[in-house]
């Protein structure tokens, strides 16, 4: 007979038996596929939304969007060429006005009678879109989102003024089946005609506004062939394309990100999970020391020994597999109208192989990596431990060979995550992170028992006395439970003290240095006036005013700008970009010269010197700008500090002032005033200058905290995955320590201790352990916190007590919990029973 | 002849068992004086553990009366019990029963500390020594061998001077040697420091040295032999 066939054999005997001293193993496994699988199925659900509404959500089956222009004679004969319809919305930002002087920050979509080509939208009170924007009584309509019209408090019928023009409000938004792509707007939406904007003088030429053509292709139409044709029409456009194959790249790449990060977070749960996994093998294999003494002494050879063993732990570890797929896949699939009805995208909920195989990739390389070390140790038991005292050998390291292959499932693991999250430096950081905090808590839980055993002979107390002997004698559980509570605790921790920070540099410290107000879509002609407001104004310590264009970098040194400088931020869409003789106030050159006052001669442009440091550009660089569908070549000259984390003006390119000041533009202007004066600032400026859009950055602010907040929740809830894993490692690790307890408790019976003795010791052994997990956690969830405000969010870093000292208290809290859940077997055990058991 | 420091009436046990209740002791009376050695025999499932155990309070008798040192243990709850033992009891088991998370110096410490003796662990090193144990005492249970266990037992047993020992087979898991150094030593317990001993065992040789031996035959007592 086949090792391999005799192990079997013998595992389904031992099987027989039943899945006892599994639990915790088995819980371990279906937790950490689980919480791996839910995001995954999540993030697939919301993918697959996203792809299948990807017309609806772009409005058609492409979009071509231009920045600051609408599209040429030339450009629209072409589209109307290829597409069998086309829309055209033009998309921008202004204040919305009532008739008693309340005003608010709108994202205006003005749109054509083809709108939209896709879905519908839907009204309340329920009526056509077109309908609605043909207004009454010959006023223009407009619908609004509810949120703009309760703050405004306006009624269906009630009239507000957008520039110099006056709209009925005829009905509310229930629904825009392109909300999608409408970004990160900063305003609540309105939708008017755009022929009714004629007479309100907010698409003036220099007006801060987009333009986007949805088209509807013939059936079958190729959309890459389609591409390429528009980019050779709009060549030096500034163009940018979309089509329904990615109908909303922003928020598809969004949850794809934040999927990928939930599922490293994920990772961090497996991993105590894993500890969970090796301390109920290593207690279950002790279990069977005897057994496999007898096996041996029978002539079973150790490769047998370990087959028979791994497939006993192979079925079951399947088993859990297959449970926590159910699990982390049914529990989404069944909660699917719930979780779709706080999602802002469209998702279809189903199970999806993709998400389903990640998890049960990284499950298994987990399994293998936590059982391969215990379960080599049965390799070691030998026929003659049968005649000695039943326990197994002690050796610390397992031999190189199963080092060597933990080593290489450690690599693929770590591989796999970077495949999957498509983001290896953060898979790096992820793994260093829980290797490092593993290792950390390995060292704490060591200390903690040097330290209990040092501490032991100078305890008056009994039951002080008791605990630390628990703590530090053989058999303690200090390095399970400091384990899997403090790695748990830690992710909350650094959750914690990053969001925190996050919130406090936003809340705290920004309004502080923030301006009152952004001011944009000042015309040149209002600057006088606009300045004359302003800076005769004493509540106003500071006013900064520069003229505004945008433009998006097309080439760099005549390349395409994305194969120099790859996906960075400054080429994702159109940049302000400001033009100045002399050099502004406030500036600081860090390389270059800035050009003469007077400078007419070629175009140059200074850039912030952070993000040129990022793009690898240097100083003598062609950067090729394309601003209202002309291309600009300018050679960079010079370097500027630029901080943008003070939420003033910052402009990433400054060219010379004969380069851009001909082409139409307008102002932007910053005003820091005293809260008081804030709003008389508004209704004049407003009120003087309709067309002008005020945005109020303590609203811009709060809106970007709400994205945090939400991120950070999210992750919080990844890492609530890790804390309730290491809860489950937990209660495993005092079930398994429970009979000796029992055994201890019976003895210190037997020698005069009382119950409430015996229960205060366990509470402190419990207590100690979940503090000294606590503490470690704290250590390192504050390490984690700095190092990602610090390197990554680039924010200032204080440590945030409240949240820290709750994690310590939350730590000992739940051990406390865990510990004293089973200290009933302990205080109801007879002695006499517990001791005679055992003879 | 004093008052006995042990007294039992009509003592009676019964234990539920998965097939049902177990009686294992029947209307066991016995008195027990200071200072004397009491050996307990009979064939093995013959009721001689739990009696010991009954004696010491570590089970609660189901009928009759039992009193040690004038308290009556019938009617005591389970501290009242465990205050009892620390005070006035010392137990030695077959399989020693140390706590295996503390060190042989702890484990005798530790009826001293329940106790509120003054310098408990100066105390147990005394006795550890006693014991020829002296250079064992920061090892744990693990790391010595079953004779040393059973004699760290005795040194717990001993530290604390109880009136009464109580000793379940204390030779029943250790070779000959092992077992009659034991025996020396617990019998040496008993003129040093004029302790009551009961004794469980299977050994005649080590019943011969009690002064009174009663022999037990399903939960009887079938013989009192002096």
């Amino acid at each position: 007979m086949s090792k391999l066939r005799l192990a079997f054999r013998l595992a389904r005997r031992e099987l027989r038996g039943g899945l006892q001293g599994f639990r915790v193993f088995l819980g371990c496994v279906i937790l950490g596929v689980a919480a791996i699988a839910a995001v995954g199925t999540v993030r697939e659900s919301i993918a697959t939304g996203l792809a299948r509404e990807g017309a609806a959500l772009l409005g058609g089956d492409a979009e071509i969007e231009l920045t600051y222009r609408f599209a040429s004679d030339e450009e629209r004969a072409w589209m109307r060429s290829t597409a069998t319809a086309v829309s055209e919305v033009v998309d921008f930002r202004s204040m919305a006005v009532t008739p008693g002087g309340e005003r608010g920050l709108t994202q205006v979509k003005a749109v054509d009678a083809a709108y939209p080509l896709i879905g519908r939208v839907r009204l309340a009170p329920d009526m056509p879109l077109h309908s609605a924007l043909a207004g009454t009584d010959g006023q223009p309509g407009a619908v609004m989102h509810p949120a703009l019209s309760e703050r405004l408090d306006l009624e269906p019928g009630d009239s507000f003024r957008l520039g110099t023009q006056d709209f009925r409000l005829m009905a509310t938004l229930r629904a825009e089946p392109d909300n999608a792509t409408a970004g990160f707007g900063l305003g609540p939406r309105t939708i008017v005609a755009t022929p009714a904007l004629d007479g309100s003088g907010l698409l003036a030429p220099g007006t801060l506004f987009s333009s986007k053509y949805r088209l509807d292709l013939p059936a079958g139409a190729d959309l890459a062939t389609t591409k390429e044709q528009a980019e050779q029409t709009f060549e030096t456009g500034g163009m940018r394309w979309r089509d329904a194959r990615n109908g909303a790249p922003g928020v598809a790449e969004f949850v794809d990100r934040l999927g990928a990060f939930l599922v490293l977070v994920g990772l961090s749960g497996l991993a105590v999970g894993g500890v969970g996994i090796s301390a109920a093998l290593r207690a279950w294999l002790a279990g069977k020391t005897r057994i496999i003494a007898t096996l041996r002494t029978l002539g079973a050879d150790q490769r047998t020994i370990f087959l028979t063993y791994f497939i006993q732990v192979g079925v079951v570890a399947l088993g859990g597999l297959a449970a926590g797929l159910a699990l982390g896949v049914g529990l989404p699939v069944a909660l699917a109208p719930l979780i779709t009805a706080r999602l802002p995208v469209p998702a279809v909920f189903a199970p999806y192989a993709l998400p389903m195989a990640e998890a049960a990739l990284y499950s298994l390389l987990a399994v293998l990596i936590f059982t391969f070390w215990p379960l080599s140790r049965t390799q070691e038991i030998r026929a003659a431990t049968l005649f000695r005292d039943g326990s197994a050998p002690a050796r610390a390291l397992p031999r190189w060979p199963w080092l060597g292959v933990t080593g290489a499932l450690l690599a693929a693991l770590v591989a796999v995550a970077a495949l999957f999250s498509g983001n290896l430096p953060l898979t790096l950081w992820t793994a260093g992170g829980i290797a490092g905090a593993l290792i950390l808590l390995a060292i704490a839980a060591q200390v903690v028992r040097v330290l209990a055993r040092a501490m032991r002979p100078r305890t008056r107390r009994p039951p002080l006395g008791w605990a630390l002997a628990a703590i530090g004698g053989p058999g303690s559980t200090a390095a399970p439970v400091v384990l899997s509570l403090g790695l748990g605790l830690s992710v909350l921790a650094a959750v914690g003290q990053i969001e925190g920070n996050l919130r406090s540099a936003i809340a705290r410290d920004l309004p502080t240095r923030a301006p009152s107000y952004f001011f944009v879509d000042i015309q040149k002609a209002q600057m006088p006036a606009f300045r004359d407001r302003l800076e005769n104004d004493p509540a106003v310590t500071r006013l900064q005013t520069a003229p505004m264009l945008r433009g998006i970098i097309t080439r760099i040194n005549g390349r395409p700008a994305a194969e120099v400088a790859g996906e960075h931020w400054v080429l994702s869409g159109d940049r302000g970009i400001s033009y100045a003789g002399a050099v502004p106030e406030r500036t600081t050159i860090t390389a270059g010269d800035w050009w003469p006052a007077d400078y007419t001669g070629a175009p140059q442009v200074s850039f912030a010197a952070g993000e040129a440091a990022e793009m690898g550009l240097e100083l003598g660089d062609e950067i090729t700008v394309n601003i209202l569908g002309r291309d600009i070549t300018a050679t960079l000259t010079s370097l500027r500090e630029v901080d943008f984390s003070t939420a003033g003006m910052g402009f990433i390119m400054v060219m010379n002032d004969a380069a851009l000041a001909a082409a139409p533009h307008s102002f932007i202007a910053t005003v820091y005033a005293d809260p008081d004066a804030e709003a008389a600032i508004l209704t004049d400026i407003s009120g003087q200058m309709p067309n002008v859009t005020a945005i109020r950055v303590k609203d811009a602010i709060e809106q970007v905290s709400g994205l945090l907040r939400g991120l950070a929740a999210a992750t919080a809830w990844g890492a609530s995955a890790t804390l309730l894993t290491g809860l489950l490692v937990l209660i495993g690790a005092a079930a398994a320590d429970q009979a000796a307890r029992t055994h201890e408790a019976a003895i210190l019976k037997t020698l005069g201790a009382t119950r409430g003795q015996i229960l205060r010791a366990l509470a402190i052994r419990a207590g100690l352990l979940g503090a000294a997990a606590g503490g470690v956690a704290l250590l390192a969830g504050i390490t984690g916190g700095w190092a990602v405000s610090r390197f990554v969010m680039e924010t200032g870093f204080a440590v945030i007590w409240p949240s820290a000292l709750a994690i310590v208290v939350g730590g000992a809290g739940l051990s406390l919990l865990a510990g004293l859940a089973f200290a009933w077997g302990p205080l109801r055990a007879r002695p006499a029973r517990v001791l005679r058991g055992r003879e | 002849m004093s008052d006995p420091v042990l007294s039992l009436s009509g003592v009676s046990l019964s234990l539920q068992g998965n097939a049902g209740p177990v009686s294992i002791l029947h209307g066991i009376t016995l008195d027990v004086h200071r200072g004397e050695t009491l050996g307990l025999v009979g064939p093995s499932g013959s009721g001689k553990s739990s009696l010991l155990m009954v004696m010491g309070g570590l089970e609660q008798a189901t009928g009759g009366h039992v009193s040690a040192l004038g308290h009556d243990l019938t009617g005591m709850d389970e501290d009242a019990l465990a205050r009892l033992r620390r005070d006035h009891f010392g137990i030695v088991f077959q399989s020693f029963h140390l706590i295996p998370t503390m060190t042989a110096l702890e484990n005798v410490a530790t009826p001293l500390e329940l106790a509120g003796k003054p310098d408990a662990r100066g105390r147990a090193a005394e006795e550890l020594a006693a014991m020829g144990l002296a250079h064992r005492a920061g090892h744990y249970p693990s790391q010595l061998s079953g004779g040393e266990q059973q004699r760290v037992a005795l040194a717990r047993a001993a530290a604390p001077r109880p009136d009464i020992v109580l000793a379940d087979e204390p030779t029943g898991n250790l070779d000959s040697t092992n077992g009659a150094a034991v025996i020396d030593l617990l019998f040496d317990l008993r003129d040093r420091h004029g302790a009551t001993l009961v004794l469980v065992t299977h050994a005649p040789d080590l019943a011969a040295r009690c002064d009174r031996v009663i022999t037990l035959d399903d939960g009887r007592m079938s013989r009192a032999a002096a």
